[in-house]
């Protein structure tokens, strides 16, 4: 399965101004429903829930509560390896402010927000201003955090308190912000929508973050080989897919995966996030893991005990296998015993995605497990980490 | 049925239910603030702190119901079905056993809406669950004003024992004392702790 050329793509904008904007893109027509153009397309946020659904959801949900709904474009990009959303932001502000308005109207929204880092307020409001969209849009800045993008830690941030993750029900299509059914949907969804409008294709093409030699992001089709995406050649030992909730997969194995819903969930790996980063084989996969799940722990939102509890002993415990020697005994069946302790038991998806994390790492390293209980590492660099982590961690 | 409906057996029973009520409801409400201010209590996982709330004012209240059909039952003092709802009616000595008529009324509201919560607004539910610091001077005054053995001795020593109790326990709730740590700074506090010490505290279950 292929899906079909795109003209220009998401980032081929060429120029963030409006004027670059039009004269690539042309005029968002005014007729046409947002919810059919909307066929096809899944969420882009890491869920992949399908966007034609969710807007018939939050439309029907609005007309029965007989109250307008909200829209909130989610730039909140927690996932320190994935940079898809801020390129977006950056290169083609217009394309996801387009799809606010016209969502709105979808879904019968009086309330419109665009959620982003801090440091994306200004140029985001610089192009509100091109369109004369100021009085229309509200921006909220997000906190630097890992769960801030997280549907129901986003609808609190926007309501003004701290990130901090709801449960799931009610789910936040029913009452989000303030109560009222709440449109929540990925910035690069939002943009895919604004060329599914115009006619274009989009919906069959996927933003990436790859980390390799070099750190960039692209838009590839959904459905290619993954090893055609991204260099995964004898230098790479593993590729993570999905990002720090994600999966780590066996070099062999990620080359030939297919990249999309059904061919990553083959391997037990899902797009996420949308980070493919090629582990070069001269590091440590063991360290490089404990020290993204010293920063999953730390980035807890410390509202449920098992994510409180669990996360900073296996945080613990990963930090202490990535140091040759032999370990403690029973501490890999320590491990096992509070991964499935934590699973499941959190108000979000943080305790499960950590701990996906860890199990595929404690799978595809195995022989480097192996090597660190004989008291030696395969890793001949010890530059900094491979994957970034904040220095901060709060 | 005679033994039941006997004079002096109805009269232990009520001051014996009357009593161990006093005891219980100072418990609930010392236990309720353990709940909200999130403390652990030596041997109980939190979870175990809510249910202890729980199971001790429900079986508060089974006595309550004990104490109140006695009263009424017992034929030496004329206490009727009215007055176990409305206060202040009653033929003997309607100030005090009206107080204890608006604790029962409030007693019910409080268990009522608990049995509920899941289906009440939590605005509600709470808004009626803080009238239980009412409730509970309100039963007090009623033991001493028309109980007839929490006025001397050790009985008033341990009444006064569980007044002071409530009255700490209220302060602590209302003054905002032993407040948890913020959420966002659990945490780091968890990593630097496990991280902190020679081997991980064992995690158990609970």
């Amino acid at each position: 399965m292929s899906a079909p050329p795109i003209t220009r793509g998401l980032l081929g904008t060429g120029h963030p101004s409006l004027g670059a904007h039009l004269a690539a893109h042309g005029p968002l027509p005014t007729h046409g429903d947002p919810v059919l153009a909307a066929a096809g397309l899944t969420g882009r946020g890491g869920a992949g829930f399908p966007t034609a659904r969710k807007l018939a959801s939050v439309r029907d949900a609005a007309r029965a509560a007989r109250t307008p709904a909200v829209v909130v474009g989610n730039g909140g990009e927690g996932e320190p390896a994935a940079a898809k959303d801020a390129t977006l932001l950056a290169r083609s502000p217009h394309l996801v402010l387009d799809v606010l308005a016209l969502a709105a109207r979808a879904v019968g929204a009086d309330t419109v927000v665009l959620a982003a880092g801090h440091h994306q307020l200004a140029g985001l409001d610089r192009a509100l201003a091109e369109r004369g969209d100021r009085g229309r849009v509200r921006l909220v800045g997000l906190a630097d955090r890992f769960l801030a993008g997280e549907e129901t830690a986003l609808v609190a941030a926007v309501e003004g308190g701290p990130p901090l993750p709801r449960g799931k029900n009610p789910p936040v299509w029913q009452r989000g912000v303030q109560g009222r059914p709440t449109l929540v949907q990925n910035v690069e969804t939002l943009a895919r929508l604004a060329l599914l409008a115009r006619g274009e294709s989009a919906a069959g093409h996927t933003l990436v973050t790859r980390h390799g030699h070099t750190v960039d992001v692209a838009e590839v089709p959904l459905g290619a080989r993954l090893g055609d995406v991204l260099t995964v050649d004898a230098g790479v030992q593993a590729v993570l897919v999905g990002g720090y909730h994600g999966s780590w997969l066996p070099a062999h194995v990620a080359a030939g995966a297919t990249l999309d819903r059904d061919g990553l969930a083959v391997h037990g790996a899902a797009l996420g996030a949308g980070v493919l980063a090629a582990l070069p084989a001269d590091r440590c996969g063991l360290r490089e893991s404990a020290t993204v799940v010293g920063y999953l722990a730390a980035q807890s939102a410390g509202q449920c005990g098992p994510c409180l509890n669990g996360l900073p002993r296996i945080a613990a415990a990963l930090d202490r296998l990535a140091r040759p020697g032999p370990p403690p005994a029973g501490l890999l069946d320590d491990v096992a015993r509070w991964s499935g302790l934590v699973v499941g038991r959190g108000a979000c998806s943080h305790p499960d995605g950590s701990v996906r994390f860890v199990a595929s790492a404690l799978r595809v390293f195995a022989p480097e497990l192996a090597a660190h209980a004989a008291g030696w590492c395969t890793a001949s660099s010890s530059a900094r980490p491979f994957l970034p982590v904040p220095a901060v961690t709060r | 049925m005679t033994a039941l409906t006997d004079g002096a057996f109805l009269w232990y029973l009520n001051r014996a239910t009357g009593l161990v009520s006093l005891l219980l409801m100072t418990a609930t409400v010392v236990l309720g603030v353990a709940v909200q201010r999130q403390v652990r209590l030596p041997g109980l996982p939190r979870f175990g702190v809510v249910g202890l709330h729980r199971n001790v004012s429900l079986v508060s209240a089974v006595l309550l119901v004990v104490h109140v059909v006695s009263a009424v039952v017992d034929s030496y003092v004329s206490i009727g079905w009215l007055d176990t709802v409305v206060p202040f009616v009653s033929g003997y000595e309607p100030f005090w056993v009206g107080l204890g008529t608006l604790a029962v009324d409030l007693t019910a509201l409080v268990v009522v809406t608990s049995l509920l919560r899941g289906r009440l607004p939590a605005r509600v539910w709470r808004g009626v669950h803080w009238t239980s610091y009412a409730l509970w001077p309100l039963a007090f005054l009623h033991g001493l004003g028309a109980g007839t053995d929490l006025g001397s001795g050790w009985v008033l020593a341990g009444a006064l024992a569980c007044a002071a109790a409530v009255a700490v326990a209220s302060t602590v709730a209302a003054t905002g004392r032993l407040r948890s740590r913020p959420p966002l700074e659990r945490a780091p506090a968890a990593l630097a702790a496990v991280s902190a010490g020679p081997s991980p505290a064992p995690f158990r279950n609970r």
